[in-house]
């Protein structure tokens, strides 16, 4: 079952990484898979069984995986540091102007698309 | 019969590539039990699981490439998870199809806003280019973040931490923001926590209910995939 799921989720990858290394360099093959596989969903109308309990699995250790990669900060932690203070108002600053604006904006969409829909009851 | 030589055991012991292995599943599961035991966002697992890696590594002498090369076994799953990431944003097509203007408008507007904010703020008080790369897909969802920051020439590892900051500062804030600016939706508000805090706001958007909770993955999802597919068309 989890195998089945897996295989699909590696062939996409590796799809995915053939057209990055031949057609569209810009995209990395795993974006690339992962595009594909919302395509097929789609024309599927569905989740196989199998995918859908890969997935579940994969994604529950996801922070797992991710520790491996993220250890390499370990060989760029003087980067970090050199340029601690221009990152840490670069992402405060943007988190306390884009945090309101995305909730404001969404609400405002949301309440004219109930009027328009109101008007036209 | 002489001792066992334990120096060289040890020597062994480091040298064996399951050593690696094995350092990751053991501080995984201790940063996860740490996690749930406290309940505090800070303490994110990757975070914490890292801190222990790289520690552990420091202290035995293991540099970072053979740690990496032996813990490949762990690591080979990323890209595999990253396709799975299809199939949560797949859920959410309902409610993507009956608000999409509204989402699309918000996701896209409110993303290149933090993006360009964010670039503009640090590179103006001089941050290193691949600094900048690095911090240009932290909005995004970790492993997509990484594979972004690596295509546009920034490191994998720095933008894992600014992932990490991210997520926490915005869910920090969150709250405190959005009652300022009196967004009261659930389906608002839940966005913005995935648009700009990703999976850990999106666990604080489930604190809020359920339509708020869905409204932020499908913010993540959907955001990452943005990011995924435009940032490096135009930074690259």
């Amino acid at each position: 079952m989890i195998l089945k799921g897996l295989t699909w989720l590696v062939v996409l990858q590796l799809l995915g990484s053939v057209i990055h290394l031949s057609l569209l360099p810009a995209l990395p093959g795993p974006i690339i898979g992962m595009v594909l596989l919302f395509g097929l969903l789609l024309l599927r109308r569905g989740i196989p069984e199998p995918l859908e309990k890969t997935a579940a699995l994969l994604l529950q250790y996801l922070p797992l995986l991710l520790i491996v990669p993220a250890a390499g900060i370990m060989t760029s932690s003087e980067a970090l540091l050199a340029d601690l203070p221009a990152i840490a108002a670069g992402l405060v600053l943007s988190l306390v102007v884009t945090v309101p604006f995305c909730g404001w904006l969404m609400q405002r969409l949301i309440r004219r698309m109930d009027r328009r829909t109101e008007d036209q009851a | 019969m002489s001792g066992v030589d334990w120096h060289s055991v040890w020597t062994v012991t480091l040298d064996h590539p399951l050593f690696s292995v094995a350092l990751t599943l053991i501080a995984f599961q201790l940063a996860l039990a740490l996690y749930r035991r406290s309940g505090w966002l800070v303490l994110q697992p990757v975070m914490v699981g890292m801190l222990l890696v790289v520690g552990t590594l420091y202290l035995c002498g293991i540099d970072y490439a053979s740690y990496r090369a032996d813990a490949s076994m762990i690591a080979v799953l990323v890209g595999p998870a990253t396709v799975a990431l299809a199939v949560p944003l797949y859920r959410h097509i309902r409610r993507i199809q009956q608000l999409f203007w509204p989402i699309l408008i918000t996701l896209v507007s409110g993303g290149v806003l933090g993006v360009a904010l964010t670039l503009a703020i640090a590179g103006a008080l001089g941050a290193d280019l691949s600094v900048l790369m690095s911090l240009s897909p932290k909005a995004a969802t970790m492993p997509i973040a990484m594979l972004v920051a690596e295509q546009l020439g920034g490191l994998a590892s720095l933008a894992a931490v600014f992932v990490m900051l991210t997520g926490v500062i915005g869910t920090a804030l969150g709250p405190l923001l959005l009652g300022w600016a009196g967004v009261d939706h659930p389906a608002a508000r839940g966005l913005s926590y995935g648009i700009n805090a990703h999976a850990i706001g999106t666990a604080r958007a489930l604190e809020e209910g359920d339509e708020c909770g869905a409204f932020a993955a499908l913010g993540m999802s959907l955001l990452g995939i943005l990011i995924a597919l435009f940032l490096p068309l135009v930074l690259g």
